[in-house]
């Protein structure tokens, strides 16, 4: 366990110094983004190491305690904000905000406990890929359109104008951020529709309404209002950017709050 | 290069109530999303359960009049194929929703080992669901389940028997993951499972009856091991007791969920106490009670719903209508903002 925790470690300090020179680069009007891009993959490296050392270890993937599911999740939104860092260099000084939200998490996953946890019979099953391959997806899709909200909205509050004057315009960052929000409800809705296929073939009922289940239908509920509301009313950037800002806090809030804030069983655990 | 005349057709459309348009406003919709997602919230995570039903109802409701009347009236539905077939296959997820409501079936049911499923224990069904449990049949011949060290449950493998139709015998295994699926009736084994004395009762009135007592489920409620039965023909309820003689599942190491061999009943009869072990009798009541083995029984979920494949397909049919929309609306331009040479001041 020592080698995972210390690969796992490794791939920490490469993302916050991934994350670190990303801020000071928007801070000093530097573009230091080939270390930036380096940094990230190389902590993505040490990160899978970390994680397949562990499979391997257990006999299972990173699916049962909340150390695990932080850790394949940091792994993941990294990956999928790494690959949009790579692809759309237009929007990558949008990584001085989406870092730190990720610091977050491994800074949470630092603190909770690498023990060993109990993985369900239920879990045997390929859904169990599928379903949460496409819950990270989601949430992906979701976080890289957050970077954006988060430059509409310092732009229009006046805040580090000059630093962020080489981005694209306000409408053509709204534009890109809602194309990524319609995937996400494309990955959020197979998300739902895998669970619920694992769900009856697991417990003999495809939805039963528990915390995670009604949470996420919400945060469903909530993204299809955002991608109305902009349609309809025309809403402007900042508009657009704040209905972003509320489908991440409530994706966020189901992903890493309502399992470890509930009892009732979604994880088939007993 | 030709220049071509273009021709507009006229508007044929018929004229629709304006009261259909004013319905079918997607401003109506960003109304009822937020009661829909109340609502829900309301049903399920609310202290009020009483009206969870009409939380749910009535805004779906109106989401489905919404719907079917923007469809019937906005233009993008007929520009956009992919954008209708998604709306359509969601409304027809609300009506399927519905018609799961008023159909399905849910309910529980225990079987002895070697014993036939004889209905179910608890039952809760829709109003138009047509019960046929009674017609079922199917016999369970035992079950194995593995637990690792610490006592987490690994793998239920549980042997059924049942007869087809045509009365060609069947047999499998059922367990996780993998339900006995009778008449559209699906049995899923679960995690209650314990233990049940068989007895042999002569009340001395007429011929043997042989009967088993289910006890509490095992080792959920190991420490609670008893139950009552009333024998036909005696007044008073039996009270007994397994006492097992032995650590039957050790959590310190793997081991197996089995029927324990060094174990006794406690039978307490008014003030009278007295102990069997398998094969032994009791006088009780002017009867005789024979306590003939000990065997297990299995508790089941059972469920029937006839709308799960259609929800499926309906599902399926959204999603992938849902892909094909985003594809056409987003993909057809260029995703890069740096092809729109609005990138300023970046090094490559």
């Amino acid at each position: 366990m020592e080698t995972e925790l210390r690969l796992l470690w490794v791939a920490i300090v490469a993302y916050v110094l991934s994350g670190s020179v990303a801020i000071f680069g928007l801070v000093l009007k530097r573009r230091p983004e080939r270390f930036v891009l380096t940094a990230m993959a190389g902590g993505l490296l040490f990160h899978v190491a970390a994680i397949a050392l562990r499979w391997d270890r257990l006999g299972h993937g990173p699916f049962v305690t909340l150390f695990e599911i932080l850790s394949s999740n940091v792994w993941s939104l990294t990956l999928i904000y790494c690959l949009a860092y790579w692809r759309y260099r237009a929007v990558r000084p949008a990584a001085a905000f989406v870092m730190p939200l990720l610091f977050v998490l491994m800074g949470w996953l630092m603190l909770s406990s690498p023990e060993e946890g109990h993985f369900p019979v239920t879990y045997r099953t390929p859904w169990l890929y599928i379903h949460v391959g496409l819950s990270k997806v989601f949430l992906g899709c979701v976080l890289i359109a957050l970077g954006m909200a988060i430059v509409v909205l310092l732009r229009r509050r006046g805040i580090a104008l000059a630093r962020l004057a080489g981005m694209p315009a306000d409408g053509r960052l709204d534009d890109l951020a809602y194309r990524f929000m319609a995937l996400g409800l494309v990955f959020q809705s197979l998300m739902l529709v895998s669970g619920a296929i694992w769900a009856q073939d697991a417990w003999g009922r495809y939805w039963a309404w528990d915390p995670l289940e009604t949470w996420s239908f919400v945060t469903w509920l909530l993204l299809a209002f955002a991608l109305h509301l902009r349609l309809t009313l025309r809403t402007t950037a900042p508009t657009g950017a704040w209905m972003i800002v509320a489908v991440f806090g409530l994706a966020f809030l189901t992903f890493f709050g309502v399992p470890f804030v509930t009892t009732a069983p979604h994880k088939g655990a007993i | 290069m030709t220049a071509e005349a273009t021709v507009v057709a006229p508007d044929i459309r018929p004229l629709r109530g304006s009261w259909l348009r004013r319905a079918g406003s997607l401003r109506i919709t960003l109304v009822i999303l937020p009661m829909l997602a109340a609502g829900v919230l309301l049903a399920y995570e609310g202290p009020a359960q009483e009206y969870a039903t009409w939380a749910l109802v009535l805004p779906l409701t109106l989401l489905a009049g919404n719907l079917m009347a923007a469809i019937a009236t906005h233009p993008a539905f007929r520009r956009q194929g992919a954008l209708l077939v998604f709306h359509l296959a969601l409304l027809a997820l609300v009506l399927l929703v519905a018609a799961s409501r008023l159909c399905y079936l849910k309910g529980t049911a225990e079987v002895l080992s070697g014993g036939e499923f004889a209905g179910l224990k608890e039952r809760e069904a829709g109003p138009w669901h047509r019960d046929r449990t009674a017609d079922l049949r199917f016999e369970s011949s035992g079950f194995t389940i593995a637990y690792k060290s610490g006592l987490r449950r690994a793998g239920t493998h549980n042997r059924v028997r049942w007869r087809d139709g045509s009365g060609l015998p069947h047999e499998q295994t059922v367990g996780d993951q993998e339900p006995l699926v009778l008449d559209g009736y699906r049995f899923y084994t679960t995690h209650h499972k314990g233990f049940a004395p068989v007895f042999a009762w002569n009340s001395g009135k007429g011929p043997t009856e042989v009967g088993s007592v289910h006890l509490p489920a095992y080792p959920e409620h190991e420490h609670r091991q008893w139950n009552e039965w009333h024998p036909p023909g005696l007044g008073q309820p039996v009270w007994i007791q397994l006492v097992i003689e032995e650590t039957l599942l050790d959590p310190s190491g793997p081991t197996e969920f089995r029927v324990p061999a060094g174990h006794h009943l406690v039978i307490r009869h008014g003030d009278r106490r007295l102990e069997l072990r398998p094969g032994e009798s009791a006088n009780i009541g002017g009867g005789e009670l024979r306590y003939v083995e000990l065997r297990t029984w299995m508790g089941y979920a059972v469920f029937h719903d006839w709308t799960v494949p259609w929800l499926l397909a309906t599902c399926a049919l959204a999603v992938l209508s849902l892909a094909w929309h985003v594809r056409c609306k987003h993909f057809s331009r260029p995703w890069r903002p740096d092809d729109h040479g609005e990138l300023r001041g970046m090094e490559s």
